[in-house]
């Protein structure tokens, strides 16, 4: 028997372990396929990781951000470093499902160019440092400090969009979900 | 082969999610549930099954005035003592007028709570206790809406090594409620005291009363120290009331002392607490916000992927790695024309003209077409 709040403890520790390790592979698929590290044996092993970690991760993000949000008195929006954990671990969640479609669909030759490259890394990198900034922000609203506090990230400031600007956006990604999609399928057939 | 794996695959994940999503809600709450108005079947089944539960080796004392005037604000003091403190610091005490489990709030039997411990108007409250401390003390300010005798009981439930506790008071306390003479001073009968006020504001607010013709406010902060408080009469049995802002998260607490044609009263101890101010958001903004940037970095990414790796795909069909300039002291050779082959000395075979071969003279010369090799 447990409460929300441990439970939102258990999956947040799943996720942000998750995530750190998919972190330090992207980075370390990125040095390998750009020829700066020169142990290329080592790309399939640091390519397998990364994916495999986002995953398990993106798996877990989903029951953190309930347990999360029943676990706080009042309600999960009560206060702006809440919103802003909601925002930051949504766009995670957005970059590491972009970086396992694109791996999924177009294969390993996500790393065939600098450009691909590029793109794969910073797309899995950029998820692990949602999730990282996340967790943070949950260290900061629960105990009212956290290691990234160095960084003196507004975290008391939400940057909210009007509902119709944010559903022109929700449109717009979901349009470009579809044409990336399609696009991935026929770079295949080709 | 590969779709039944998958399919597999898909159960297994869903039946995990569905674990792990029923362990989150068919669970207890040793980080509390929040104030509320709730019944004593909360006490039992809020920690899953209620026949798990042990009994609470808490000593409860309930105590009020055994007669009251109907409509009128009264104490309601629950003492308790001997909590066993080890396992979770968090109590959560119920006021209740039954045993039945259910039905049994003070709104149930025609009672309305006007203040409690916590800054709210709740009969369920939960309290922090300090590190070793066994012993806690609250009261309810609550108005009777209609003449009777009501019993009324107290509980508590926490946290334990193993199990979850659970504690009644075994006896009623019973309370009279009586018409109320007409001209006693005291508070409208619709007249709400404010419980929570927010951090660096004055607080003003009216106080409504009947049959008063002085009225003085007494409050005291924390330190317990009381201080003496004219209202201004704002109109006839209107009288405004003005706190000083409160610098930090504190409680308040005040009572007014009213005289009239009647005998003076003295009103309960009402809670004022001070907090930050509220902080709202449109909840559809941020779903609608977080989905979209969801979305459209999943989307972006996407895009460029797929047009990069597609460049990628089209260049695996062109062997051309490098493609060198053009040398312009090189003159491309103009085309020759294929003649074939010499015509044997003794003329064409039978049935060929010159065109045939042209074209074929080299085959009939390896011995196709009914040549004999050369």
């Amino acid at each position: 028997m447990i409460s929300a709040a441990t439970f939102h403890v258990i999956t947040t520790e799943l996720v942000v372990g998750s995530f750190a390790l998919a972190g330090i592979s992207f980075v370390l698929c990125l040095l390998l396929n750009l020829q700066i590290l020169s142990k290329q044996s080592l790309r399939p092993a640091a390519d397998s990781v990364a994916h495999a970690a986002l995953l398990f991760g993106l798996l877990a993000t989903p029951f953190a951000v309930v347990s999360g949000i029943s676990s706080v008195p009042g309600g999960g929006l009560s206060s702006p470093i809440l919103v802003n954990k909601m925002l930051m671990s949504m766009t995670g969640f957005g970059f590491a499902l972009s970086a396992l479609l694109c791996r999924w669909r177009m294969g390993d030759s996500v790393w065939n160019t600098p450009s691909s490259t590029w793109v794969q890394a910073i797309s899995g990198g950029a998820a692990s440092t949602a999730m990282l900034l996340t967790a943070s922000a949950g260290g900061t609203f629960t105990r009212g400090e956290s290691l990234l506090d160095i960084l003196h990230l507004p975290y008391e400031h939400v940057l909210l969009f009007p509902v119709p600007l944010s559903g022109v956006y929700l449109l717009a990604g979901i349009l470009l979900l579809v044409m990336g999609w399609k696009k991935s399928s026929s770079s295949i057939e080709h | 082969m590969r779709n039944l794996n998958a399919r597999y695959r898909v159960r297994l994940v869903v039946v995990l999610a569905l674990l792990l999503v029923s362990s989150t809600y068919g669970s207890a709450e040793p980080g509390g549930n929040g104030d509320g108005t709730r019944d004593m079947q909360c006490g039992g089944a809020c920690h899953g099954d209620a026949s798990l539960n042990g009994t609470s080796t808490a000593n409860m004392q309930l105590s009020s005035e055994t007669e009251i005037y109907e409509g009128i604000p009264t104490s309601l003091t629950l003492t308790v003592t001997g909590i066993d403190n080890g396992y979770n610091s968090l109590v959560g005490l119920f006021l209740l007028t039954d045993t039945t489990g259910h039905s049994d709030t003070p709104e149930d039997a025609g009672w309305e709570v006007l203040s409690d411990v916590n800054g709210g108007v709740n009969n369920y409250v939960e309290i922090s206790l300090d590190s070793g401390q066994t012993e806690v003390s609250i009261s309810w300010v609550v108005r009777a809406s209609q003449v009777g005798t009501t019993s009324w009981y107290a509980a508590i439930h926490h946290g334990g090594s193993s199990i979850p506790y659970f504690g009644i008071t075994p006896e009623a306390l019973d309370v009279t409620v009586v018409e109320v003479p007409e001209n006693l001073p005291r508070l409208s009968p619709d007249f709400s005291p404010p419980t929570v006020r927010t951090i660096g504001a004055t607080t003003v607010f009216d106080v409504q009363t009947l049959e008063t013709q002085e009225f003085i406010i007494e409050w005291k902060s924390d330190d317990g120290q009381i201080m003496t408080l004219n209202a201004n009469s704002s109109a006839t049995n209107s009288w405004q009331v003005e706190f000083p802002p409160a610098l930090l998260p504190s409680t308040l607490q005040w009572r007014a002392v009213l005289d009239g044609e009647g005998p003076p009263q003295t009103t309960p101890w009402f809670t004022l607490v001070a907090e930050e101010a509220s902080w709202e958001v449109s909840q559809l903004a941020v779903y609608v916000q977080a989905f979209a940037l969801m979305f459209f970095t999943a989307g972006v990414v996407l895009v460029l992927q797929a047009r990069f790796t597609r460049s990628e795909a089209y260049k695996q069909y062109d062997q051309t790695s490098e493609i060198l300039p053009l040398d312009s002291t090189i003159t491309p050779a103009a085309p020759v024309e294929s003649q074939g082959p010499p015509i044997p000395a003794d003329g064409l075979p039978a049935g060929w003209d010159e065109e045939q071969w042209k074209w074929y003279g080299h085959d009939y010369l390896a011995g196709k077409y009914g040549g004999e090799e050369v």
